[in-house]
């Protein structure tokens, strides 16, 4: 009895569906409304933001936005071009290249299941994926295109105009429905036919050692009652394995740094020290297939991240205290944080990370390049 | 999406109604609102300190709790009104209301109401709304959830050293529940029953916590999650 939701819910499901289709049956001109393919058990009670509803136009343009190389100064870049769908959408690389072989200080995020999340960026300074879409375009490092240019350059394209009209009724081209269009692009992006889904689904069983990695992930440590745990889950919550989408409680400090290399991380948004060092939490969907792994990809395989979680944590004055309190034995002193797992624990936490890769996502046709 | 059945015995209601000019509405809007206090003061977890009844400094970063089976009744008419699926669960940066919606018009003078989930609740992990367990509530698979989570940090006494303080406190035994006298519910009229949630009284009452010299600061099972949860049990959310 894994995840048997219960019968009713079909009927919420469809219910919800029907008020929609009337409250939007109105235009019957303009573009086909959609719903996210999401299965039941992410979290239902996310809405689409009501000035940029999913449709199937919105979906189309957003798409080819997303690979066009337009976007930038040279031609050379699109947004595909530090996201690719092999990757899991991600580059592979430590910091991403833009035009003029200009390099970033951040390691691309992977997109996927982004409807989910509330802040964008590492840092968290994007509160909508509307307006997030727009700032790598004009990012120097990135695309480098003043927003203007790249509305110019749609303008006198020849078939963009009309995409713009299908999609929101108006062959005005504007940032702001740059953005919109890209946002629904992105969230199409769902990932949720992994191992660990079909597991959910109970139509597969994990192996020993992943369903050992299973428990561990979600388990905070406590040596008194010797219950063992990744501590993992703390932060990477639940189906979404993604950071918490409640303000900045999604952001921590995991001990990367000594006090005084702390980055800022969220300070630069929050102006607060006490968010010193912190950054996003991601979902670790894929998390196979997107190294290297943390902000600054300093990683490069999942057993460096895993011996630095057990053995080589940094204390510094924000570091998150559930990586401050957690430990598989009780601690000697507190001079050192150590989080005691053993050779085999770490191996079965990597063996359930792999759980989480989605081959169907990373080729899906809907998410390829159309221009290809 | 919130699911409203009626269980309530109407028949002094009704006989009134009919004979009275100025009829009472059936229904009367009902909404909860809860105020977190620490130390006095308002709560907050963007790094502000406070001081625990211990006189030790605490730096909170993460309050959340489950409000559940609420209850109203009227003690002199024996009317009660019980909302149905009714698991809130309640956080510093989330939640901090629960709106009964339309209730059948009464006289209440008491509310009851359960810190946690219970039991059957607790036995399962598919469920939807407040109950969803892509939140951080749900310990794992197999667990149940937590039902109250308080994390922050001090600085130890004794060695001086940063330390976090990580409550995660669940198990059927610490579903506890809480009756209060309420005033002022008219039968008829909106109203919003203010409740006040107390932080001190974790560490009080009839346990007295004293952070640095705890065994262990991450309370989770066992006897000092008990002693938590007897804490809470009393004092912890009373009426504003």
């Amino acid at each position: 009895m894994r995840f048997q939701f219960p019968a009713w819910l079909g009927l919420v499901c469809v219910c919800g569906f029907v008020s929609c289709d009337k409250i939007d049956e109105a235009p019957k001109s303009g573009p086909n409304l959609i719903s996210l393919d999401a299965p039941d058990y992410f979290p239902g009670n996310v809405a689409m933001p009501a000035d940029n509803l999913l449709t199937e136009e919105g979906v189309r343009l957003g798409r080819m936005l997303f690979y066009e190389k337009k976007l930038s100064s040279d031609g050379t870049v699109s947004c595909a071009s530090c996201h690719q769908q092999q990757k899991a959408f991600t580059d592979g690389n430590k910091f991403s290249f833009g035009v003029n072989d200009a390099i970033g200080d951040k390691n691309a995020m992977s997109l996927s299941n982004l409807h989910w999340q509330n802040r964008f960026f590492w840092d968290g300074r994007e509160t909508t994926l509307e307006s997030q879409a727009i700032q790598p375009i004009e990012d120097k490092r990135e695309m480098n295109l003043p927003i203007e240019e790249a509305v110019a350059r749609l303008k006198a394209d020849a078939t963009y105009p009309s995409l713009f009209e299908n999609a929101f009724g108006t062959e005005e081209i504007t940032p702001k429905l740059i953005g919109k269009a890209l946002a629904q692009f992105q969230r199409t992006l769902i990932s949720a036919n992994s191992k660990f889904d079909a597991w959910i689904r109970n139509e597969v069983e994990l192996s020993p050692e992943e369903e050992l990695g299973l428990e561990l992930f979600f388990t905070h440590p406590d040596p008194k009652l010797q219950l063992r745990g990744g501590n993992c889950g703390d932060c990477h919550l639940g189906f979404l394995t993604a950071g918490d989408p409640n303000g900045f409680t999604g952001f921590h400090n995991n001990g990367l740094d000594t006090e005084e290399n702390l980055p800022l991380g969220l300070m630069k948004v929050t102006g607060n020290s006490f968010d010193r060092g912190k950054f996003k939490a991601p979902g670790l969907r894929n998390i196979e297939l997107t190294a290297p792994y943390m902000h600054d990809g300093r990683f490069q395989t999942l057993e460096e991240v895993l011996d630095h979680y057990n053995d080589h944590i940094q204390i510094s004055s924000t570091l998150d205290v559930l990586i401050l309190e957690a430990s598989n034995e009780i601690p000697e002193n507190s001079e050192t944080v150590k989080l005691h797992l053993s050779e085999n624990e770490k191996k079965a936490i990597i063996a359930f990370l792999k759980t989480l890769t989605d081959q169907q996502f990373i080729t899906n046709p809907k998410f390829s390049d159309p221009f290809k | 999406m919130k699911n409203l059945i009626y269980t309530a015995l109407f028949s002094s209601l009704l006989l009134f109604s009919s004979c009275n000019e100025d009829e009472v509405p059936a229904t009367m809007a009902v909404d909860i609102s809860l105020d977190h206090i620490i130390s006095g003061q308002p709560l907050e977890l963007n790094g502000k300190s406070f001081t625990l009844p211990s006189g030790e400094s605490f730096t909170p970063k993460k309050f959340k709790y489950y409000i559940s089976n609420v209850k109203l009744t009227n003690s002199k008419t024996g009317e009660i009104y019980v909302e149905s699926d009714s698991y809130h669960l309640i956080s510093e940066d989330g939640n901090k209301s629960i709106d009964l919606g339309m209730i059948p018009t009464s006289n209440y003078d008491q509310i009851t109401f359960s810190i946690g989930v219970d039991e059957i609740a607790n036995g399962k992990t598919d469920q939807t709304g407040d109950l969803d367990p892509n939140s951080d509530m749900a310990w794992n698979w197999n667990t149940g959830y937590k039902f109250l989570i308080l994390e922050g940090e001090f600085t130890n006494a004794k060695t001086e050293e940063r330390q976090g303080l990580v409550m995660h406190i669940g198990t059927n035994a610490n579903y506890k529940t809480i009756t209060q006298s309420v005033n002022g519910l008219k039968a008829g009229k909106a109203t919003t029953i203010s409740l006040v949630t107390n932080l001190d009284e974790l560490f009080v009452d009839p346990n007295s916590l004293l952070l640095s010299e705890l065994e262990s600061t991450t309370i989770m099972f066992g006897e000092m999650a008990d002693k938590v949860a007897e804490n809470y049990s009393e004092g912890f959310i009373t009426i504003k």
